[in-house]
C-alpha cells in the first residue's frame, strides 16, 4: 500500500501567473561553463 | 614572457575546447529530449532538456522545447517562465515570442488555467491537513477547468486510492497517463491500483471457492466443517426432490406473478381500447347530433323568418285589396260608414307603398272624422245611460281611427269607462298615454287628477285598514 505522507511529498505547489516574475528571477541558470570557469579561476589563483 | 603567452594560449585553447564540448553535450541532450517528447515521454524529455540547459543555458531551442513539454503536461506557467528566459537569452527571431503571444491572445483561457492551478495548490494544502474530501472537490474543479493538468490528475488519483475509490482512482491516473506516458508517479499509481484490484479479485475468488468446497454446521456444541462433495453425495436424492419442489414452486410463482398479470394486462388493454373506441364513437355521435341540432335550429329560425315574411306579404296584399275595395265603395257610395270603417281598421298603413298609402290617407281623411264624431256622440249617450261597455266599443274604434280625437277627449272618456267598469289596468294605461302623448291638454289634466284620486283612495283604504287593525288589537 502507498504511504500517503511520502507520496504527498512528491507533489509541489504549482506556479501561478502572479509568480511568473519571481520565478524568472529565481531560476537557477548556472550551467557547466560557469562551474568550469570557477574551477579554472580557483586553480589559477592557487597557482 | 614566452611561457606566459604559451600558458594563455593553452588556457584559451582549453576554454574553447571545453566550450565546444559543453555545446555538443547540450545538443546531444536536446536531441534526446526531442526524441522523448515525440513519443510523449514527457518526464524523460524534461530530464534530458534540463541536462541540455545545464551544459548550455543559452540553448534557446532546448529551452523552448522544455517550455513546450511543460505546456504539454499542463504546467502552463512553468512553460511561460522558460519561454520568457529563452527570449531573454535570444531576443532575435525567437519562436518563444510566438508561444507567449498565443497565450496572451487568450486571456480568458489563461485565467481558467490560473484558477485551476490555485485549486490544485489549495487541494495540496487540504491533503496535508487530512482534508481528503475537500481536496478531491478542489481537484475536481481544477481538472474541469484545465483537463490537461497532469499533476492535478495524479494527486486526484492518489486521494482516490487513499479513500479506497479504486475505480475512480484508475480513471484519474489514466487521464494523467494520457498526457505523460512515463511519469514515475503515474506509473507507480497504476501499478498500485492494478495490484489492489488483482488482490481483491483473488480474495473474492478464494472466498467463493472456500464457501463451495466446505460446509459448516453445528452438532451440539461442536462445529463440523465437512467437504461439500461428501454432503452432496449424501443428500443427492433429497436434493433432487427438493429441487423438483422448488422448480414447481417457481413455476407456480412465474404463472402467478408474470404470466397471469401479463394476460390480465393484455385483456385490460383490450377492454380499455374498446372503451376508448366506444367513447370516441359516442363523442362523434354527440358532435353529429349537436351539429344537426344547430342545423335544425337554423332551419327553424329561417322558417320563422319566412313565416313572418309570408305573413307580412299576405298582410300587405290584404291591406292593398282592402284599401282599393273601400276606395271603390266609398266613391260608389254603396256601403255604410260603419262597414267601411271596420274594413279600414284591418289595414296596416305602414305596409303600404306610396300609391296605396295615398289612397288610404285619402279615404281615412274623409271617412274617419265623420265616423269618429258619430261614434263619440253615441258613446256619450251610452255613458249617460250607464252602458259603459257599449261606450267602450265605440270609443275603442274612435281611438283606433284618430287616437287624439277632440284633443284627447275620446281617449279620456274611454279610460273613464274602463275605470267605471272596474278595469283599472286598461283605464290607467289610457290615462298614462294621455299624460305622455297629449301633455298640456285638458284631457291630460283630467287624466292626472283621476290617477291622483286613485292614489288618494288607495292610501285612505290602507289607513282605514291600519286603523281597523289597531282598533281590533
Amino acid at each position: 500500500m502507498l504511504n500517503f505522507e511520502e507520496e504527498l511529498k512528491k507533489f509541489q505547489p504549482s506556479l501561478e501567473v502572479e509568480d511568473i516574475e519571481k520565478a524568472v528571477y529565481e531560476e537557477d541558470l548556472t550551467d557547466m561553463s560557469d562551474i568550469l570557469r570557477e574551477v579554472i579561476e580557483q586553480t589559477a589563483s592557487h597557482n | 614572457m614566452m611561457d606566459i603567452d604559451n600558458a594563455k594560449r593553452r588556457h584559451e585553447k582549453t576554454n574553447m575546447e571545453y566550450t565546444e564540448k559543453l555545446s555538443r553535450q547540450s545538443i546531444y541532450w536536446y536531441n534526446d529530449g526531442l526524441k522523448k517528447a515525440n513519443i510523449r515521454d514527457i518526464s524523460g524529455a524534461i530530464i534530458s532538456l534540463r541536462k541540455s540547459l545545464q551544459y548550455n543555458r543559452n540553448n534557446s531551442t532546448a529551452r523552448n522545447l522544455l517550455g513546450l513539454v511543460y505546456y504539454g503536461r499542463g504546467d502552463v506557467v512553468e512553460a511561460l517562465v522558460e519561454w520568457i528566459l529563452s527570449r531573454h537569452f535570444d531576443p532575435n527571431d525567437n519562436i518563444a515570442d510566438e508561444y507567449i503571444r498565443n497565450i496572451q491572445e487568450e486571456p480568458e483561457e489563461l485565467e481558467k488555467i490560473n484558477q485551476a492551478v490555485k485549486h490544485y495548490n489549495q487541494s495540496l494544502n487540504y491533503s496535508m491537513r487530512d482534508g481528503e474530501d475537500l481536496a478531491i472537490l478542489s481537484l475536481r474543479k481544477a481538472v474541469d477547468l484545465h483537463p490537461g493538468f497532469v499533476k492535478a490528475w495524479q494527486l486526484l488519483g492518489l486521494l482516490y486510492i487513499v479513500t479506497e475509490k479504486f475505480a475512480k482512482a484508475r480513471q484519474a491516473v489514466r487521464k494523467a497517463y494520457k498526457y505523460d506516458k512515463t511519469d514515475e508517479i503515474t506509473l507507480s499509481y497504476m501499478h498500485e491500483i492494478n495490484e489492489i484490484m488483482r488482490q481483491r479479485t483473488v480474495h473474492i475468488k478464494e472466498s467463493e471457492k472456500q464457501s463451495k468446497d466446505t460446509v459448516e454446521y453445528k452438532v451440539g456444541n461442536e462445529t463440523i466443517i465437512q467437504p461439500a462433495e461428501v454432503l452432496f453425495r449424501e443428500s443427492t436424492q433429497n436434493r433432487s426432490v427438493f429441487h423438483m419442489v422448488i422448480g414447481g414452486l417457481c413455476g407456480v410463482a412465474i404463472m402467478l406473478f408474470l404470466i397471469f398479470p401479463a394476460v390480465d394486462s393484455y385483456r385490460q388493454k383490450q377492454v380499455n381500447q374498446q372503451v376508448v373506441e366506444l367513447s370516441d364513437t359516442v363523442a362523434e355521435q354527440k358532435t353529429l347530433i349537436t351539429s344537426m341540432e344547430k342545423e335544425l335550429d337554423e332551419y327553424k329560425a329561417n322558417a320563422d323568418v319566412y313565416t313572418i315574411q309570408e305573413t307580412n306579404t299576405t298582410s300587405t296584399i290584404d291591406s292593398y285589396e282592402i284599401v282599393m275595395n273601400v276606395y271603390t265603395r266609398y266613391y260608389a257610395n254603396d256601403t255604410s260608414d260603419a262597414d267601411m270603417m271596420e274594413e279600414m281598421l284591418k289595414v296596416n298603413p305602414d305596409k303600404l307603398g306610396p300609391l296605396g298609402r295615398a289612397k288610404y290617407d285619402e279615404i281615412a281623411n274623409l271617412l274617419y272624422p265623420r265616423t269618429c264624431k258619430r261614434l263619440l256622440k253615441a258613446a256619450q249617450g251610452k255613458v249617460a245611460s250607464g252602458d259603459h261597455a257599449g261606450a267602450i266599443t265605440d270609443l275603442n274604434n274612435v281611438v283606433k281611427m284618430i287616437p287624439g280625437y277632440e284633443s284627447g277627449s275620446a281617449m279620456l272618456l274611454l279610460a273613464q269607462c274602463y275605470e267605471a267598469t272596474g278595469d283599472l289596468q286598461n283605464a290607467n294605461a289610457y290615462y298614462h298615454k294621455i299624460i305622455d302623448e297629449m301633455a298640456g291638454t285638458q284631457a291630460a289634466g283630467a287624466a292626472q287628477s283621476a290617477l291622483d284620486a286613485q292614489a288618494a283612495s288607495a292610501a285612505q283604504t290602507t289607513q282605514n285598514q291600519t286603523d281597523a287593525g289597531a282598533q281590533a288589537q
